[in-house]
């Protein structure tokens, strides 16, 4: 039993910011914060009927969370792999299940326009609605649930956890909150009432019916934006870019704070044409004012034969996004670089300087930069 | 194919000496050899280690039946295979016990484990599919049977032999679409499958014709039969014919008239891994 932690020995080094937890499936971490009798008892006794489903002939039903709206038959699983159809009625298997628990700096979601130098306890579920060929945290996102220890985290824990922190966000990452709705929702809406603001960091891949209302609990999104062609998204994510697009013009609608992030992946989606198509787009469809970060793609799961994003790729789509006449344009996982930095269109000055995820200068006053008084969109004070 | 009325007895239980006698009939015939130890002799050797894949999904009423593999277990310790060098395997641990597998993973007798969360660390890429395979097929046997059931499939039309081995990769979730066409087949391409896969035995005691997978008793019933191969694709295309003749004398529609035709097993002999032309198998029954 020497190695074996029980949940309040968890508990314990979280408070005492012992332990990030990242990536706690396959951590060495992992064995010492699960007991097999936690592993075990996270079966049946915490599942969570779905919130957006109906109910077909033949004990069938459809999912209707995200755009593959997956038709299950009964003791089967939609794509995502994290919910089950159990005689007719639809199940997800991770309500309470967090995979992965670490307070990270809000700048890592990466939201540079929110609440910076503040701490967010991030979290995440197993499962992925998509199968990214490059998929980053594949080892969470592209398994199910029977294979991964989780620990069971329910909403009130996460929010009592973040109080005890001092975090002002939870964030819903690493894996695809999309396909763990039922415990983001109900733990952005417990977080909600304790003054603690929620951000989901997602694909997108979200139907606007459940977005919608789950927008109503949270005070920022990040979305990934894979590329700009269905092609990439059918050949390399298993999706579609269409969806995607709708979700951030209904983010847009509804007024809620969001942040774009464009993963650049050498000969994939880097090419100058597609990149300005984007950039387009997002000028006219959402606006100057969205941030935007472009980021440094590293080898990883199924894109293995290729190298790192070259620096000058980075530079060149944040060239191409700021001709195109977007205002805040940003280089990421490359610490130390220039693009790093929040820059005001006003004056030109640097607002807030950064070097990876530590904050060196904030001159944002009041939404404002205090130079020229440009009024710098964001969440700079309550979420 | 072997069938036998006698394979449940009165009171609906399987009876264990019919099924012992179906399959050793079954062997002889498959094997072409004269004596019952000698079947499994020509098919293993005595230091092989044997993974016995079942199909724990969908219940005790739908499972592999234990009493089917019981038989097996008992042919291969005949014929010199050491009880610790056999594994009783599916998915998950949970979905064997609730089939009335029990789960023995000491170092003595017969393994009886799910994998869990043991899979290889690495995806591993063939056609279509990057998945990661559970690290019994991939590491611990030497040699594989598959015993599936004889089911109908909501999304791939069959379940049977081929896609079985959807047990075998940690992300079966992400290839249902076009009615797992061709990721089944892609799956079963890969050395760890056809390499080792040395006998197909289908349990078709009970035969679920519309439903499937889970278990669906107003569209299950009492097949008495084992079908045996060691052709999975052909063992398929049987299997999947005497489905559509049942689904025909239900009065229900063909599987290509439902949306699903099981197309994979086509694709399946496309890809060599067997015979999927019905006029080229040839079928002996007993």
């Amino acid at each position: 039993m020497d190695n074996i932690c029980t949940r309040r020995d968890f508990f314990k080094c979280l408070s005492q910011g012992l332990c990030g937890l990242e990536l706690l499936s396959h951590s060495a971490i992992l064995e010492k914060f699960i007991t097999p009798s936690e592993a075990v008892a996270k079966e049946d006794t915490l599942l969570k009927e779905v919130k957006f489903y109906k109910k077909l002939a033949d004990l069938k039903i459809q999912c209707e969370i995200c755009p593959k709206k997956c038709e299950i038959a009964d003791l089967e699983r939609g794509y995502c792999g994290n919910k089950e159809n159990r005689k007719g009625s639809y199940y997800s298997l991770v309500y309470g299940q967090s995979c992965a628990a670490h307070l990270d700096p809000i700048e890592k979601k990466p939201l540079f326009h929110y609440l910076p130098s503040t701490t967010a306890f991030s979290i995440a579920a197993v499962g992925c609605n998509f199968e990214c060929k490059f998929c980053q945290n594949w080892k969470i996102a592209q398994y199910r649930p029977e294979q991964i220890e989780s620990i069971y985290l329910p909403p009130h824990e996460v929010v009592s956890l973040s109080k005890e922190r001092g975090c002002p966000t939870i964030a819903y990452t690493y894996s695809e909150p999309v396909v763990f709705y039922e415990y983001m929702y109900d733990t952005s809406k417990l977080a909600k009432r304790e003054g603690i603001g929620s951000v989901m960091i997602s694909n997108g891949y979200i139907n606007e019916a459940p977005l919608i209302e789950l927008c109503k609990e949270l005070t920022g999104v990040k979305i990934d934006l894979k590329a700009f062609s269905e092609k990439f998204y059918k050949d390399y994510c298993s999706g579609e870019l269409k969806p995607v697009l709708d979700t951030l013009k209904t983010l847009k609608r509804i007024g809620i704070w969001y942040e774009i992030v464009v993963l650049l992946i050498p000969t994939l989606n880097d090419g100058d044409q597609e990149l300005t198509q984007m950039c387009q787009w997002i000028k006219s469809e959402l606006g100057a004012e969205v941030p935007v970060h472009f980021s440094r793609f590293h080898p990883m799961y199924k894109i293995i034969n290729l190298p790192s994003t070259p620096i000058k790729t980075l530079e060149n789509a944040r060239n191409i996004a700021k001709r195109a006449g977007l205002h805040y344009v940003y280089i990421g996982n490359v610490p130390g670089h220039e693009g790093e930095s929040t820059y005001c269109p006003g004056c030109g000055e640097v607002v807030i300087k950064r070097i990876g995820y530590s904050i060196l200068k904030n001159a944002i006053k009041a939404g404002k930069c205090s130079n020229c008084g440009w009024i710098i969109p964001g969440v700079w004070g309550k979420a | 194919m072997v069938k036998n009325s006698a394979g449940f007895d009165s009171n609906h239980r399987i009876n264990q000496h019919a099924v012992n006698e179906m399959l050793n009939n079954g062997m002889l015939l498959l094997t072409g050899e004269s004596l019952p130890e000698r079947t499994w002799k020509s098919l293993f050797k005595t230091d092989d280690i044997v993974g016995i894949k079942v199909n724990a999904l969908g219940g005790r009423e739908i499972a592999t039946h234990t009493e089917v593999v019981n038989a097996i277990v008992s042919g291969l310790t005949r014929a010199g295979i050491p009880e610790q060098n056999i594994i009783i395997w599916d998915r998950l641990t949970r979905e064997l016990e609730s089939s009335g597998y029990t789960i023995n993973t000491s170092r003595k007798g017969v393994k009886c484990l799910g994998t869990d969360t043991d899979y290889d660390p690495s995806p591993e890429m063939v056609g279509s599919i990057g998945s990661c395979f559970s690290s019994i097929v991939s590491s611990l046997c030497t040699a594989l049977i598959n015993v599936p059931v004889l089911k109908d499939h909501d999304l791939a039309g069959v379940s049977l032999s081929l896609k079985s081995f959807y047990g075998a990769i940690h992300n079966p979730n992400k290839y249902h679409d076009n009615h797992c066409d061709p990721y089944i087949a892609d799956v079963n391409s890969h050395p760890y499958i056809k390499d080792k896969l040395r006998l197909v035995i289908c349990d078709a005691l009970t035969m679920q014709y519309q439903g499937g997978p889970a278990y669906k008793p107003q569209w299950a019933l009492d097949y008495c039969g084992l079908l045996l191969s060691r052709d999975s694709v052909a063992i398929d295309r049987i299997g999947a014919k005497l489905i559509e003749e049942k689904r025909k004398e239900k009065g229900l529609p063909s599987l290509k008239e439902a949306g699903r035709e099981p197309v994979h097993i086509a694709t399946a002999g496309r890809r060599g891994l067997g015979v999927s032309d019905i006029d080229k198998i040839e079928l002996l029954s007993v």
